[in-house]
């Protein structure tokens, strides 16, 4: 087979033209197959006979496009409706879908972001809403722990204006521990209760308590231990319904069983 | 857009590849039925009815049987030859000469066209006789090779290397214009 001969015949130029039988057109295409240098003519050829057209083209009247486009409707309507029920993703193209895909994702990374703008702002106020609960929960106790005290003076106060006390001085002048000691104690002998308010009392260390005593028939009654820290408030001391004397000595923590004379701090008689 | 990507967007009548497919083409569509046809309404109305085939006939191309380009250049030229046999047309509707042609661009108020009637004095300029002879029949007569060879008594085979030496010669000088 001469390929440059079957090239130069002229057959691919008439086969482009479209001007060759059936017959003729397969036998092109056979040869084209088998031949690659018949394939490359056929090609370049193409090419050389559209720059020819492209050198020759002519713009038609603009108003022909409306007319084409209108003529063609019903074929763009049937199909758009045959492709709603196949498959729509099959075709790529240049369509407007192409722009409204990028708007969407546009869209959708804005939407992305605004999402987590408002996670981390959602998740900033929920930490300053728990924070406020919890600021809320400890003035509530507070609140709370302030009203039981409230409660506590109040009942004390009642029994201080309702109860019969008498005021017996506890001083520490006549005595060799602490000359400006002072403790103020109130006695309702009837009802049995005593309190005592300190005035001045000095700091003990930790491994030391003072203690008060009832000093009655029975000699010395621990009746509690005295807090020095809390001054001048009222503090609640054991029931005792009969004494001479009052009386407050260091003890070891926790207080003792008898008092410790040589540790006696204040000392008052009932009046 | 790539060949692929067009067809398949015809064959599914998308109507945004059909557009970009006029655009891209019409021009180089309506040169092949301008070259045949000289009147322009009626070389307008077969490209009308040549364009509309060619989307509804999409099915019908096979892409192992050569470029879109050519089938869609082939139902243009065919569709033109088809309406000068009409008895519908007149003599002077049809294109005679090149020189018809290159007339009917300069008359035309488009800036490329007068470009191209340049380019195509230019490019035909090249050929002999012989070979303008037959690029006359073939692209501005609308004669077929075996109507050349039946009419003017030229053997075939002399007609078609005749058209192989011509589409040579505006091969080699398509690119210097």
């Amino acid at each position: 087979m001469d390929i440059q001969a079957y090239i130069t015949s002229g057959k691919l130029e008439l086969f482009l033209l479209g001007e060759l039988s059936e017959r003729e057109r397969a036998e092109v295409l056979s040869m084209a197959a088998k031949y690659p240098a018949i394939q490359k003519e056929l090609d370049e050829l193409e090419e050389a006979m559209l720059a020819i057209d492209e050198l020759t083209a002519k713009s038609p009247s603009p108003e022909l496009k409306g007319k084409i486009f209108d003529s063609l409707e019903s074929t763009f309507k049937v199909e758009s409706a045959k492709s709603e029920t196949a498959k729509a993703g099959k075709v790529v193209s240049l369509s407007p879908w192409k722009y409204f895909g990028i708007a969407a994702s546009i869209v959708a990374v804005l939407t992305s972001a605004a999402a987590v703008f408002y996670a981390s702002k959602f998740y900033e106020k929920e930490q300053q809403f728990t924070a406020l609960l919890q600021e809320q929960s400890v003035m509530a106790d507070n609140l709370n722990q302030v009203k039981q005290e409230y409660e506590a003076k109040d009942s004390q106060l009642d029994k201080l204006v309702a109860g019969d006390f008498r005021l017996v001085k506890l001083k520490g002048e006549s005595l060799e521990m602490q000359k400006d000691a002072s403790v103020n104690l109130f006695w309702d002998q009837g009802a049995q209760e005593v309190f005592i308010a300190v005035n001045n009392l000095n700091e003990l260390s930790e491994e030391f308590d003072y203690q008060l005593w009832a000093i009655g028939d029975q000699g010395p009654i621990g009746i509690g231990l005295v807090n020095e820290g809390e001054k001048m408030t009222l503090q609640q001391m054991q029931a005792v319904a009969q004494a001479g004397a009052f009386a407050i000595t260091i003890e070891p923590k926790g207080g003792s069983v008898s008092p410790t004379l040589d540790k006696l701090v204040v000392i008052g008689n009932v009046a | 857009m790539e060949e692929q990507e067009l067809i398949a967007g015809l064959r599914a009548k998308n109507r945004g590849v059909t557009e970009y497919l006029y655009e891209k083409y019409s021009r180089a569509l309506f040169g092949v039925i301008s070259r045949i046809i000289f009147d322009k309404d009626i070389a307008e109305e077969v490209f009308h009815d040549s364009f509309v085939k060619i989307i509804q006939k999409i099915d019908s191309y096979e892409e192992s049987k050569g470029r879109l380009y050519t089938w869609m250049a082939n139902i243009c030229r065919n569709s033109a030859i088809d309406k000068t046999r009409s008895k519908e047309i007149s003599q002077s509707s049809k294109t005679n000469t090149i020189e018809d042609f290159v007339y009917g661009f300069e008359s035309n108020s488009d800036t490329i066209d007068h470009v191209n009637a340049i380019g195509v004095k230019e490019l035909m300029k090249e050929l002999n006789e012989e070979q303008r002879f037959i690029i006359e029949y073939i692209y501005f007569k609308g004669y077929t090779h075996s109507e050349i060879s039946e009419e003017f008594d030229i053997p075939l085979g002399t007609v078609k290397s005749r058209v192989r030496a011509a589409i040579q010669v505006l091969r080699k000088n398509i690119d210097s214009i």
